[in-house]
């Protein structure tokens, strides 16, 4: 039970097939269980042992997949962090998480060997490694061996790592091949960055089945015409993304005017409920299976439905559905008893995919209480109503509104801030409201906040406001917020 | 293409398309040719997917996904030039 093992053993079953393919490049699994070989023997030379922890600060490519193969096989835990990802953030990560060792390229590289060169090994993803015939590191992890760390937006104004086990990991991707009956003929497209959980899917069924999996550019992943015409060109057959990709697919893209790919089977969304409008349209275009899967980062994926012709009737968006991964899910009441069918409750998930717990924090133990509430349905399945805090999605990435509203905070010019959401679902925008002193337009806010946090987290719009709206009690008051915006 | 732009004609034309779409008519003049896109925070995924919807309607050019990538977006100088290029492929395939 590990996750590097998927690799190596489909590279023993068919070395020529294609591990990773598309426009980012292509690696057979001779390929990429090479080069991972080659790149942990490095990471080996330059002190990385079992259990230490190494960052990937790289775009979406080939090369980061073999990097997250070369640190799992030396037994050590993988910490993903996009390119784009600014130095501040990344050096909090790098701390937070006590990096042993980064892999890295370009501009980030020489960034990070300046920063942290004294105190973390800084590897060139880009080599030169050496190549040696033979079976590389595979060194032998416990299932409850932390496989990798996910950062989060945490509420504290701080990122958390959400610390994921090789059994956690598992879990889900056995159930998935499973489920989905994958074969080494599927293509699975990955739409999401390596930084969100939606990519385990799509990277390890992949993997598992001796599949093929096709990468989208960063920079494609809203472009609705060029992911159509990447779904058509690459062949693929299990397709896994944020419902917003899809709609903005649907209704910019011109996906429902042709006929969908030949091979398309499967249409996998989550991160966020898909109105159930496009889910009709999308049933309407397709036979391909249509799953929706539920699972904050906490729990990978802990819930799923397969949506019917019956759902295709309601009024609101596919239910979440059952407890998989082999977890058992509840809704709790606000009086800890179980909520029957009709009632609301929080859910709670307990099973193998919950996390080991928050990165340099006590381990969790027992069941995960999700903060989101659901409605229990008469067969057991479950409708998502909400959250019963403070924290929003926008486009299936989680923000904490207080950690942009620290980061606006920390501008000179600025006196106040406030963040908000504008809009549902894929017409989400994140706005934030300012009082400033001085001159400090629009685009001297976004870089101080694209300095500091992900790409998710910079607001889209900004309102410069003479002070911001407060209730009664003191405290901003927010739906006031959504009226100054109009 | 409707008619052929010089490169800094589409420079021009981009920027306040940028201005006026992401900055809020960019009151305090910011924004430069040469302003990385990406590092900044202006070009985040979704806007992304605003330009080059931007480019199809304005500009009659569906950029294929192969071009879409941080190197020809990273400033709008960047993207003018690209334009400009599928310009010149246009007019000498036609």
């Amino acid at each position: 039970m590990s996750l590097h093992r998927l690799v190596i053993d489909a590279a023993k079953r068919h070395p020529g097939r294609s591990a990773v393919d598309g426009p980012l490049g292509r690696l057979t699994y001779a390929e990429l269980d090479a080069r991972a070989a080659a790149l942990a023997r490095t990471l080996a030379a330059r002190g990385v042992r079992p259990g230490d922890r190494v960052l990937i600060w790289a775009p979406k490519s080939p090369g980061a997949v073999v990097a997250m193969q070369a640190v799992l096989r030396l037994g050590a835990t993988y910490v993903p962090a996009d390119d784009r990802t600014p130095l501040p953030r990344i050096l909090k990560i790098a701390y937070d998480c006590s990096a042993r060792a980064a892999c890295s390229t370009g501009p980030q590289l020489a960034a990070l060997r300046k920063e942290l060169g004294q105190v973390v090994a800084c590897v060139d993803l880009d080599g030169p490694h050496e190549l040696v015939p033979g079976a590389g590191p595979d060194h032998p992890v416990a299932p409850d061996d932390c496989a990798y760390i996910l950062y989060t937006s945490g509420s504290t104004g701080a990122p958390k790592g959400v610390s994921i086990s090789h059994r956690n990991a598992c879990a889900f991707v056995e159930w998935a091949v499973r489920e989905l009956g994958a074969t080494p003929d599927d293509r699975f497209a990955n739409h999401a960055p390596f930084t969100f959980d939606l990519s385990v899917l799509d990277l390890y069924a992949a993997f598992a089945a001796g599949a093929t999996v096709t990468l989208i550019p960063r920079e494609m992943s809203y472009a609705p015409r060029q992911l159509v015409d990447f779904l058509h060109r690459e062949r693929v057959s299990i397709w896994y993304s944020v419902p917003s990709a899809l709609i903005h697919m649907m209704r910019d893209g011109g996906l429902l005017d042709g006929a969908p790919p030949p091979g398309l089977r499967a249409i996998l969304f989550a991160g966020e409920p898909f109105p159930i409008a496009g889910v009709r349209a999308l049933a309407k275009w397709t036979t391909a299976r249509l799953l929706n899967l539920y699972g904050p980062t906490e729990t990978n994926v802990c819930t799923y439905h397969e949506v019917t012709p019956d759902d295709l009737t309601r009024d609101r968006p596919p239910p979440i559905g059952l407890a998989c991964c082999g977890n058992r899910v509840w809704a709790e009441r606000a009086d800890g008893s179980v909520a029957g069918p009709g009632e609301e409750g929080e859910l709670v998930v307990d099973g193998p995919t919950v996390m080991l717990g928050y990165w340099g924090r006590e381990r969790h133990t027992g069941a995960y209480r999700t903060g989101d509430i659901v409605r229990v349905l008469s067969d057991g399945s479950f409708d998502y109503v909400g959250r019963r805090d403070s924290q929003v999605k926008v486009r299936g990435h989680r923000i904490e509104l207080g950690e942009v509203e620290a980061v606006l905070g920390t501008h000179p010019a600025v006196g106040q801030a406030a963040v908000a959401v504008l809009g549902t679902g894929m017409d989400a925008r994140l706005a934030a409201f300012v009082t400033v002193e001085g001159t400090a337009g629009p685009l001297s806010l976004k870089k101080h906040v694209a300095l500091r946090l992900p790409a998710y987290m910079i607001p889209d719009e900004i309102f410069f406001i003479d002070m911001l709206p407060q209730s009664y009690n003191g405290k901003v008051d927010r739906s006031a917020l959504l009226d100054l915006a109009g | 293409m409707n008619g052929r732009l010089t490169e800094a004609e589409l420079t021009e034309r981009l920027l306040a398309f940028f201005k006026d779409r992401f900055l809020s008519g960019d009151p305090g003049d910011e924004l430069k040719a040469d302003t990385p896109l990406l590092e900044w925070g202006i070009l985040t995924s979704l806007n992304t997917a605003i330009v080059l919807n931007h480019i199809t309607m304005e500009f009659g050019w569906h950029v294929p996904f192969e071009q879409v990538d941080a190197t020809r977006f990273k400033d709008v100088a960047s993207i003018a030039a690209m334009l400009h290029a599928s310009q010149n492929d246009a007019a000498a395939t036609s």
